[in-house]
């Protein structure tokens, strides 16, 4: 880490006096082998004030070379001849291949350098980074507005959506921003224009990836158009990369930050990349286009596989997902069956509902109020009630009742017999250890019968102090 | 679940043989006819109609009376006027009093949908009861004459 950041402060060193030829090709041979994503990494620890040292990517050798091959072979037009070689060997696919690693570098590059101009654009204004979230866009409008404090002058038109030029015009009438010093204005016009030179350079790349797509990735091409095929491929990095990445992010590849100035994400095509683009995507209606950019995006990365192993040279897996899909979108959009009457259910398969009858009737009686209980809540009428123990009408003179007859109770009944059965040992089972042997000082043993006993002795009322055959429980003879 | 039912058209004896006999705590509804006669299409349609209401509890088939194989069930059953219905429970012949001189099958259409799945209820609850022989739910203007029509033409 600190030999590159070394060799930066080098380049910084060497470059700081010919800053303003950008874009020239001047090679650093040093750096050629730089990656990418080691600048990535140093962004943060270097106080970069010049853009050479941030963004060396369009000064390597390999991007020359790249580029080189691929206006080439566009100006030459594709030619299939190859067709009967092994695809590795083919340099052709070598290019793509390289192409595809170069467009993701471009990709970062971009980013660093959109760092850059932000960094730079920040002192003039702020807000404008929170209203353009896109690079390119961004590069686009910094370069168009520069630093004219009066928006109004300049013309976005074809830049931005109408929505957000007003945004952007608002917002800058009232920046707290500064102009910028002319020097600091060029450096940010120049990264801008780098920018803009990169975003061409990757939709040339794009363009011959695009041209070699049905060789690369037949299946592919035919679900999704061999267009979005290569924007798909150049983001994830070739095609083996795309293989490898699931679905759910396939979908997100190419996905734009938007930015919707407080209206809703509802209706916005919020979470959708490269697959917006495809023409089953547009042929969708909105509503059901969130589930069709799911399922495309599934069966991208089903084909991605098969191309990535060449399964399918000649396309038809693609085809046959592609008809697929289009079927189901179609099944999607027809109306739900019509409803079907239901059978009737088999007659008296139900047995009746049933309102009270003898069990009710009898349970009601059992707990039913009684006579007594009546009279004691009446009261006469006019006369003060004599005692305060609330007996009422109960046992009163002009009653026509010597006597009020208590009725045998049914609960009273109920109860006792289940009483009896409880404590004379129902049913004939009698216990372990209860003997039918007794043994008496006189006679020596004799037989009884021990249940007829406890019948006899009888349970419930009967066994009370007062019954037949109730005893004396002290005096006792013998 | 069928999307519409489709009546099912006998033109075999074996075929009849055999949804007499397969046709278990189920009401068979054989419909004898022919559908070049109107009558009988308008009673195909209210079975047709009202197949999937009383699928729980009822099959209903057609039988073609100009097959050849057939006649010896036109001739068993006594068919003489189109459409007659004959029904059959776990393959016992189903009869029912109807006000009519023929006890043992329904002749010529039913007036509505409603008429026809309250006979075969009808008939099913007698069956499920150990009947063979029951007596017509509809009231008696509802119950085509066609015998006395006949008779008076």
């Amino acid at each position: 880490m600190a030999t590159l950041a070394d060799s930066f402060l080098a380049d910084l060193d060497e470059l700081s006096d010919n800053e303003a030829e950008l874009l020239d090709d001047n090679v650093d041979a040093e750096n050629m082998e730089e990656d990418v994503d080691g600048d990535m990494a140093d962004i943060e620890t270097l106080n970069y004030d010049d853009l050479d040292s941030v963004s060396k990517l369009q000064t390597t050798q390999r991007y020359i070379d790249i580029i080189q091959k691929v206006e080439d072979a566009l100006e030459k037009g594709s030619d299939m001849s190859n067709h009967g070689i092994v695809l590795e060997d083919d340099p052709e696919y070598q290019l793509i291949v390289d192409c595809n690693a170069l467009s993701v570098d471009i990709e970062n590059e971009i980013v660093i350098i959109h760092n850059f101009i932000r960094d730079k654009y920040r002192l003039k204004f702020p807000e404008l980074e929170s209203l353009v979230h896109h690079p390119i866009d961004y590069a686009r409008v910094v370069k168009k507005i520069g630093n004219e404090t009066d928006l109004t002058l300049v013309d976005l038109e074809g830049l931005l959506p109408s929505a957000i030029i007003m945004v952007v015009s608002v917002t800058a009438s009232t920046t707290s921003g500064k102009p910028l010093p002319e020097e600091v204005l060029q450096k940010t016009i120049d990264a801008c224009d780098r920018a803009l030179a990169l975003d061409s350079a990757k939709k040339k790349v794009l363009d011959f990836v695009e041209s070699r797509m049905g060789y690369i990735a037949p299946n592919l091409s035919a679900i999704v158009g061999s267009a979005v095929a290569a924007k798909l491929m150049g983001t994830a990095g070739g095609l083996s990369a795309l293989a490898k990445m699931p679905a759910c992010n396939v979908q997100l590849l190419g996905a734009k930050k938007k930015n919707l100035a407080g209206f809703s994400t509802a209706t916005s095509q919020f979470r959708v990349g490269y697959l917006e683009q495809t023409e089953v995507f547009q042929s969708t209606p909105p509503s059901l286009r969130m589930r069709a950019c799911r399922l495309l995006a599934a069966k991208s990365t089903l084909v991605a596989r098969v191309d990535s192993i060449r399964g399918d040279p000649t396309g038809k897996t693609g085809r046959t997902f592609r008809e697929e899909v289009r079927k189901k979108i179609e099944k999607w959009q027809e109306p739900p069956p019509a409803k079907q009457p239901k059978p009737l259910p088999v007659p008296d398969s139900e047995p009746k509902k049933k309102r009270g009858g003898r069990r009710l009737r009898k349970m009601k009686e059992r707990y039913a109020i009684t006579d007594m209980r009546k009279l004691a809540n009446r009261m006469q009428f006019g006369v003060p009630e004599e005692s305060s123990l609330g007996y009422g009408m109960l046992g009163q003179a002009g009653s026509g009742k010597l006597r009020v007859s208590v009725a045998q109770s049914k609960l009273a009944a109920k109860v006792a017999k289940k009483f009896k059965e409880k404590y004379s040992g129902s049913s004939g089972v009698t216990s372990g250890l209860t003997s039918s042997l007794a043994f008496t000082p006189v006679q020596g043993i004799e037989l009884s019968n021990p249940q007829a006993h406890a019948n006899q002795l009888g349970s419930g009322t009967q066994s009370t102090y007062f019954s037949e055959i109730g005893t004396f429980s002290k005096i006792k003879r013998t | 679940m069928e999307m519409s039912y489709q009546l099912r058209t006998l033109r075999k004896k074996r075929e009849v043989d055999s949804i007499i006999r397969d046709t278990i705590d189920k009401l068979l509804v054989l419909r004898f006819g022919r559908s070049s006669n109107p009558l009988c299409l308008q009673l195909d349609d209210i079975l047709s109609k009202s197949a999937r209401e009383v699928s729980k509890f009822a099959t209903i088939a057609l039988v073609d009376i100009d097959s050849e194989d057939i006649q010896v069930y036109v001739k068993y059953f006594d068919i003489t006027l189109i459409p007659s219905t004959v029904f059959f429970f776990n393959a016992h012949h189903m009869k029912m009093d109807s006000g009519s001189a023929d006890h043992t099958k329904w002749v010529g259409a039913f007036h509505e949908k409603q008429d026809f799945i309250d006979v075969v209820e009808a008939i099913y609850r007698g069956a499920m009861k150990g009947k063979l022989i029951v007596s017509c739910p509809l009231p008696p203007e509802q119950i085509p004459k066609f015998q006395l029509l006949y008779k008076d033409v």
